[in-house]
C-alpha cells in the first residue's frame, strides 16, 4: 500500500474546481431565472438568417481526416508518454538507454517523415 | 482503512461501467462509460502505487483512445438495430469468443501464480531499486532490458501510423502540388514576365 496523504492537495483542488464549475453553470441559470422574463415564441426560438440549425442527428458523417488525425495524435501522444520515463532515469541507464531512445525516436521520425511528404497533415 | 475504502469503491465503480458498457444500447454512451472505467482503473494504479501508469491511463486511454472510439462510433453511420438483430444468429460465435478470453485469463493467472514472468530477458524478476519512484523503476527496466520490446512497440506504432495514412489519405486535386512556392517566387525576374517594347503607329506588337 502507498501512502496516499500526498493526494490530498489534489483531493482540494478537484473539490475547488467542482465548486467553481458548478457555480459557473448554474450561477448565470439561476440569475437569469430570478431576474430576466422568459417567454419564448416561436419566432424566437429559430435560427436567425445565417445561423445553423441548433439540433440535427448528431450521427452525421465525419470526414474520414479527422480519423487520421486521431490515430496520429494517438502514436505521437504514446511517443511523448515514453519519453517521460526516459528522461528521468537516464542516470540508472546511462548511454545504452539513450541510444534506445534515439533509435526509437528516429523509427517514428521515419514515420513522420512519410506522413509530412505524403500530405497527410495538410488540411487542404 | 481509507485505501480499503477507497479500493472497492474503484472497483465497484470499475465493474459497473464496465457491465454498462457492455450492456447501454447508445453506442455513444458506452464509450463514455469505458472513460468512467478508464478513470476508475487509474485510481487503482494509484492504490497499487503505479502513479505513472495511472497519469498514462488518463493522458493515452481517455485523452486519445476514448476520443478515437468516439469518432469512429459517430463516424460510422450504421442502424445499430439492425446490428443487433442477428443476436441468436451470432451468439455461438460470441460464446467461443469469450471461452476464449476466459481461457486466456486462466492461462495468464496461472502463469503469474507459477512464478515470475520473464519476456524475452534472461534472469528473474528485477528487484526495485530502493528509493527511487516507479517512474525511475519502469525507465530502468524498459530502455535496458526490455529495449527489444520497446523498439518492436515503436515499429508497431510506425507500422499503425503508415496503415492509417495508406488507408485513409487520399490525395485530393490540387492539395499540396500547386502550393505557393517561395524558392520560385522570389528567383522570377521582371525580365522573365515582362517585355518593354515601343513599337511604331500602325505596326502592332510581336511578341
Amino acid at each position: 500500500m502507498v501512502d496516499l496523504s500526498q493526494y490530498l492537495p489534489i483531493l482540494i483542488f478537484l473539490g475547488i474546481a467542482l465548486a467553481l464549475s458548478t457555480a459557473f453553470v448554474f450561477l448565470p441559470m439561476g440569475v437569469s431565472q430570478l431576474t430576466g422574463t422568459h417567454n419564448p415564441t416561436t419566432e424566437k426560438l429559430s435560427e436567425y438568417e445565417c445561423g445553423f440549425p441548433a439540433f440535427e442527428d448528431p450521427r452525421s458523417r465525419f470526414d474520414v481526416r479527422f480519423y487520421l488525425v486521431a490515430i496520429l495524435f494517438i502514436v505521437f501522444d504514446l511517443e511523448a508518454a515514453f519519453l517521460f520515463p526516459w528522461a528521468v532515469s537516464l542516470d540508472l541507464t546511462g548511454w545504452p538507454g539513450w541510444i534506445t531512445m534515439m533509435v526509437f525516436l528516429f523509427e517514428l521520425v521515419v514515420g513522420f517523415v512519410y506522413a509530412w511528404k505524403k500530405g497527410a497533415l495538410e488540411w487542404e | 482503512m481509507i485505501q480499503t475504502f477507497a479500493f472497492y469503491l474503484f472497483a465497484v465503480l470499475l465493474i459497473a461501467s464496465a457491465v454498462l458498457v457492455i450492456t447501454s444500447r447508445n453506442p455513444v454512451h458506452a464509450v463514455l462509460w469505458l472513460i468512467v472505467a478508464f478513470f476508475n482503473g487509474a485510481g487503482l494504479m494509484v492504490l497499487v502505487g503505479a502513479e505513472f501508469i495511472a497519469a498514462l491511463l488518463v493522458i493515452v486511454y481517455v485523452g486519445a483512445v476514448a476520443v478515437l472510439f468516439l469518432f469512429v462510433v459517430m463516424m460510422l453511420d450504421i442502424d445499430f438495430a439492425e446490428l443487433r438483430a442477428g443476436f441468436i444468429r451470432h451468439f455461438p460465435l460470441g460464446v467461443l469468443i469469450a471461452l476464449v478470453l476466459l481461457a486466456e485469463i486462466v492461462l495468464g493467472v496461472g502463469a503469474y501464480r507459477a512464478g515470475a514472468l520473464e519476456l524475452g530477458a534472461a534472469g528473474v524478476a528485477a528487484e526495485p531499486i530502493a528509493g527511487r519512484s516507479n517512474i525511475d523503476n519502469i525507465g530502468a527496466l524498459l530502455y535496458t532490458r526490455y529495449l527489444f520490446l520497446f523498439e518492436s512497440a515503436g515499429l508497431i506504432l510506425l507500422v499503425a501510423m503508415i496503415g492509417a495514412i495508406v488507408l485513409t489519405h487520399r490525395e485530393r486535386p490540387g492539395s499540396h502540388k500547386t502550393h505557393q512556392n517561395i524558392d520560385r517566387q522570389v528567383r522570377r525576374r521582371p525580365q522573365d514576365a515582362t517585355v518593354m517594347t515601343r513599337p511604331d503607329v500602325g505596326q502592332g506588337v510581336e511578341l
